[in-house]
């Protein structure tokens, strides 16, 4: 049987071929779906520790406990907390970074050994912190010695300046404490023989700063153990502090769900939960998961086209080859096979192929993972960002479904052919009928749910982006709908290309030259054989269009968007000081600051423009009849504001630097965001009151409203605490900053610079360190970009859909090319009786040519046609599920010619790859052998 | 230029050399013959004997190794393949061994066909019916080649080799999957058309109770001629 089918494959090695790629595609597109997940699902949890530590400074991944403890029996109690905070990292898979313990005895009374009385009363904590000598700076005096304990048994401490300080302490001083003896009855003496700092502040050892360590004494953790603990910790009240901080770094997507259930289980269930304090972190995490389930679920709806689309291409190629075979396969049947044993070889050779499949399938998909990280842009590349990939169970469990697919999809063909006789055969031959999906109106069908969920979805386009903000995914029966709608207008095509190749057929039944009038004939006859190239021709090509389209739009809009919201290039409020309270106020309503230097902005480098920019997020306004209402201020230099800043004239109602001309040539006016002339009544020339945030109020007179301001949302989202989305009208002034300045004072702004073309953020940031700035705010656009290409969602939509691409157009080409060469080889004997009779080469050639021009050029166009089609009804959809939150600029559909181009230049090569071996065919065909004449 | 214009087709030292895994085969050895015009030569020998190969080199589908095949006059061996093919889409008609017709066509369309082949001008609708009338199946013109029998496919094969008035028929085994009523019936047909339409007649057949039929008889074994005998 082995031998008959390894017989078998070879001899049909180039069908083989073929279904080994479409076996290797599928099976690496399926396992990069998990490896991609876990690989940018890694990077997400770090991202967003990243972004915690970034913007609290705080180390996140970190469990604190505290415990007091009295009356410590032989420090049971103690010893478990150890045992369990020893353990803690292996239960939640973790590596330590930090373990802090921080012990300390209740406050006690202490005089001074030599008798100085200015000593605080209230006394000291006695305490250690473990690895303090390594962490700690010594300011003054030294560390306390190894044990702890010198030679006249004094425990040597070191404080705090600020204990040092508070307590009137002196270094070098000997203490005595009043109430607590060692077991021979002499009191505890300590001396402070130090006075310590961080060594490094940013150092998240420091979990307990110094500074607040305002009445403690920090000893040698061994002595303060063996004095304090254990059988004699019950004659002491203990406080406790735990500090387990892990490298967050090392989480990924596998052990996240270990360290999350344990984390609850521990601040929930264990024995110790009432010592512990809400970890930061679980939020974190519970933000990251719920990001999580959305990307997968999207991740996965917009794979599954491709996945049918492989699933098809193997059944298109398998049931090609049985086709081949059914002569052989009959001609078996009939002296004996039975059907069993058709099947069982069918089988056997599925079942080969997809496990050379697999083999080739697992590394490549670990490759398209790594393509999938790096993807910048649709079809773009930058190679230094990839994924770590690692194999995990899921990944094998993924792999081996996809091989199982395989084999089912190779061998269910098989099946229909296994039951043929040579006499079925002949009968099959000489039957025609429509195709099921004709009979059923499938076509018909499939338009009508797509286009049911088109206007279902065009309808109730708010409600949608609500259920996105609420955390939900691409609605998947909004995918499909767009998927339908394609596979619907596809069939309808095939229901209608018969007719109109038909009528052309018609128009000129006369004159038809016989080349033309042969490719005719064919295509009436023989065009159902074709249908289901050609739908597949089309569902490549209008899905490789359509998601194109899809992931351009999406990330250039959320690109152009996050462009508009930064405003400009550079963005920096430096931290102003206040004046000191005696000093004179020029200030209207508020403090009194120091302006720094605005002068030294001109040294900054790379720069083309800059500006002061007042912004005051908590003005208001007064109303004509609903009170005060709140609104954002922005004061602006309008020439230089309209040096940095742009808006798209295409969603303006008038040029943007127009707006900044009117504000410039009336210097009491004040621009306003259309909602108030909207929704609360107000015309060009009324004036409005408003106030800044310390209750000065300007009197203005509105000179012009505008719909989109650099930064300025007219509408934002927010989320109520019971998670549902709510609409927020935002309100923005935009005054000259001379008139607010003059009427309210000097309130720190920001400088809003233009980088010069070409240049980045690099050399500012130097100059800022250099000229030590101290800033309390930087925005870098750059940066910004960046961060929204990078988000999983976004990237991962733009990896999967330009590796379904790509798969798509590997796909197209070789199942076109296979198809008809394999078709073409089947009916070498009609070409011989067409030579016989006398046509020419180049009527023969011409002859196929018309037929591609029928089938598969058709088809193409119908693709093209119906991919731009479906693009525009369901791209401005689905960007929605993907930049609702804080989507401004209106949508804008994004059809880059070049990704067409690379489409069109493929099919091209197809089709031109097609002709040369229709040509190469044409010419080596053998007329006598063709036809099987003459003795050989 | 031929020798006597009353012959169609010369076949003047014909030899065929075919380079075969095994060496080199010679399936015709020096076949020299002269076909009259409007005449029903039967080409007989056994199967193997070299008599498709010859019917092959006549109708221009094969070149010979040695000699020249002249028809109407014409050296056809100093055409080129382009006008080789032009000879046969004009002049000749086919009728093979094996089924033959254009599977998409049905037997209308592939009698019309060689007719938009040779660029027939004028009513073709009335000159397939006619031709399909006299192969006997006026009343199965618009059924597909799949939907026939063997025997009413050759008939058809048979009305396209004559449609576009050829002056040449060259018929390979038309009868070998036939029975022999079918067979006597097709062979009387060939000697109505040579009478008819004097259209000049070369078929081949092993067929025994045949060879009568015709007014020339060639006989090959091993690809000599052993024996032509024209009509007394």
């Amino acid at each position: 049987m082995l031998k008959v089918m390894l017989q078998k494959i070879w001899h049909k090695k180039w069908m083989v071929i073929c279904l080994l790629l479409g076996s290797i595609l599928l099976i690496a597109t399926v396992v990069s779906f998990p490896l991609y997940r876990n690989a940018s699902y890694d990077r997400m949890l770090v991202d967003e520790f990243d972004d915690y530590l970034a913007e609290k400074g705080e180390w996140p991944a970190m469990l604190k406990f505290m415990i007091m403890v009295q009356k410590d029996k032989n420090g049971e109690t103690i010893g478990k907390m150890e045992k369990t905070l020893n353990e803690l990292d292996g239960v939640l898979g973790v590596t330590g970074k930090e373990k802090v313990f921080y012990y300390s005895l209740s406050r006690a009374e202490l005089a001074s050994t030599t008798g100085r009385s200015d000593v605080d009363a209230d006394g000291l904590r006695l305490g250690f912190m473990s690895g303090l000598p390594e962490h700690a700076k010594i300011i003054s005096g030294r560390m306390f010695c190894d044990g702890g304990m010198d030679e006249n048994g004094v425990i040597e401490v070191v404080v705090s300046q600020e204990c040092l300080i508070n307590n009137n302490l002196l270094v070098g001083e000997t203490l005595e404490f009043l109430y607590m003896a060692d077991k021979k009855g002499s009191p505890f003496r300590i001396k402070v023989v130090g006075v310590f700092e961080e060594q490094d502040s940013t150092d998240f050892y420091w979990q307990v700063r110094p500074s607040s360590l305002g009445i403690v004494a920090l000893t040698d953790e061994q002595l303060f153990r063996d004095t304090f603990l254990g059988e004699r910790a019950e004659k002491y009240t203990i406080t406790c502090y735990y500090y387990d901080l892990f490298n967050y770094e090392d989480v990924t997507a596998v052990t996240a769900n270990n360290l999350y259930d344990k984390t609850v289980y521990y601040q929930e269930q264990s024995g110790v939960k009432s010592t512990m304090s809400a970890p930061v972190y679980r939020e974190i995490m519970e933000r990251y998961f719920a990001k999580r389930t959305r990307i997968e679920a999207t991740l996965f709806i917009l794979q599954v086209p491709v996945l049918v689309l492989l699933g098809a291409f193997l059944f298109m190629i398998s049931g090609q080859m049985y086709d081949m075979e059914r002569n052989e396969i009959s001609v078996m049947k009939s002296r004996g096979g039975s059907s069993a044993q058709m099947l069982r070889l069918y089988l056997y050779q599925s079942i080969f192929l997809a496990v050379i499949g697999a083999a080739g399938g697992i590394p490549l998909g670990a490759q398209f993972c790594k393509l999938l990280g790096s993807t910048q842009n649709f079809l773009e590349f930058n190679v230094r960002r990839r994924l770590n990939v690692t194999f995990d169970a899921t990944v094998w469990k993924f792999a081996a479904g996809a091989m199982l697919a395989c084999v089912l999809i190779m061998t269910i063909p098989a099946l229909k052919h296994s039951r043929l006789t040579i006499v079925k055969l002949k009968q099959s031959n000489a039957l025609k009928k429509s195709a099921l999906w004709e009979k059923l109106f499938l076509d018909v069908i499939l338009l009508g749910i797509s286009l049911y969920g088109y206007y279902n979805y065009s309808k109730n386009k708010e409600m949608m982006v609500m259920s996105v903000m609420e955390g939900q995914s691409l609605d998947p029966l909004l995918y499909l709908s767009s998927s339908l709608f394609i596979v619907g207008m596809g069939l309808l095509f095939l229901r209608l290309q018969p007719w109109v190749i038909r009528l052309v057929y018609l128009l000129g039944k006369r004159f038809w030259r016989p080349a033309s009038y042969a490719a005719f004939m064919e295509n009436v006859k023989n065009g159902r054989k074709q249908q289901f190239i050609m739908l597949f021709m089309i569902l490549t090509i209008s899905l490789g269009m359509y998601h194109a389209v899809v992931a351009r739009t999406i990330l250039q809009n959320a690109k152009e968007n996050e462009e508009y919201l930064v405003g400009s290039d550079i963005l920096i409020k430096e931290v102003w000081t206040k004046t000191p309270s005696n000093s004179s106020n020029p200030n209207a309503g508020g403090p009194a600051f120091i302006e720094p230097d605005y002068r030294k902005y001109s040294s900054m480098p790379d720069v083309e423009a800059y500006t002061k920019v007042y912004s005051d997020a908590s003005a208001s306004f007064k109303t004509k009849d609903k009170g005060q209402m709140g609104c954002t201020l922005l004061a602006i230099q309008t020439k230089e504001y309209g040096l940095i800043t742009d808006v798209s004239e295409e969603i303006t109602e008038k040029a943007y630097r127009l707006y900044l001309n009117e504000l410039a040539t009336e210097p009491k006016g004040v621009l306003a965001s259309s909602n108030l002339r909207d929704s609360l009544g107000f015309k060009i020339g009324d004036e409005v009151a408003y106030k800044d945030k310390y209750g000065t109020t300007i009197e203005a007179k509105i000179i012009d409203f505008f719909d989109y301001w650099p930064g300025y949302q007219p509408t934002s989202l927010v989320t109520g605490a019971d998670g549902t989305a709510q609409k927020q009208t935002n309100t923005l002034l935009v005054a000259n900053l001379a008139t607010v300045q003059k009427k309210i004072g000097v309130y720190p702004y920001e400088i809003w610079a233009k980088l010069k073309p070409g240049c980045d953020s690099t050399n500012v940031y130097a100059w800022i360190r250099e000229n030590d700035v101290h800033v309390n705010k930087f925005r870098d656009k750059a940066r910004e970009m960046e961060q929204v290409v990078r988000d999983p969602l976004l990237q991962g939509t733009n990896g999967v859909l330009t590796m379904g691409f790509i798969v798509t157009i590997i796909l197209c080409a070789v199942g076109y090319l296979i198809y008809w060469i394999m078709s073409i080889r089947s009916r070498e004997m009609v070409f011989g009786v067409l030579r016989a009779c006398g046509m020419h080469k180049g009527e023969l050639f011409h002859m196929l040519i018309d037929e591609q021009l029928f089938s598969g050029v058709l088809s193409i166009f119908a693709g093209i046609g119906i991919g731009t089609l479906t693009s525009r009804m369901f791209v401005p959809m689905l960007q929605m599920a993907y930049a609702a939150s804080n989507q401004v600029l209106p949508m804008k559909l994004i059809v880059n010619q070049t990704d067409m181009n690379r489409l069109y230049v493929v099919i091209a090569g197809v089709m031109a790859t097609c002709l040369l071996t229709l040509l190469i065919l044409v010419l080596k065909l053998n007329v006598t052998k063709a036809l099987k004449l003459g003795e050989e | 230029m031929g020798e006597n214009a009353n012959y169609i087709i010369e076949i003047q030292n014909v030899g065929r050399t075919f380079n075969t895994a095994s060496g080199p085969f010679q399936a015709l050895k020096s076949v020299n013959a002269s076909i009259p015009e409007g005449v029903l030569t039967i080409l007989k020998g056994r199967s193997g004997s070299g008599k498709t190969t010859l019917l092959n080199i006549v109708g221009a589908l094969d070149q010979p190794t040695t000699g020249r095949v002249i028809i109407e006059g014409q050296d056809v061996s100093r055409l080129n393949d382009y006008q080789r093919e032009t000879l046969r889409r004009k002049k000749i008609g086919f009728v093979f061994q094996s089924v033959s017709l254009i599977p998409t066509m049905n037997a209308f369309q592939n009698v019309e066909f060689s007719m938009r082949m040779a660029g027939v001008k004028g009513d073709h609708k009335k000159r397939v019916e006619e031709c399909l009338k006299m192969v006997g199946l006026g009343s199965r013109m618009h059924h597909m080649p799949s939907e026939m029998s063997g025997g009413e496919q050759q008939r058809v094969a048979i009305a396209r080799a004559i449609a576009h008035g050829p002056s040449i028929i060259l018929a390979d085994e038309p009868t070998a999957e036939l029975d022999s009523a079918m067979a006597a019936e097709v062979t009387k047909l060939f000697q109505e058309m040579t009478k008819k339409e004097h259209i000049t007649i070369v078929m081949t057949t092993h067929d025994v109770g045949l060879m009568d039929a015709g007014d020339m008889v060639i006989e090959l074994e091993n690809g000599v001629q052993i024996s032509q005998n024209a009509e007394a």
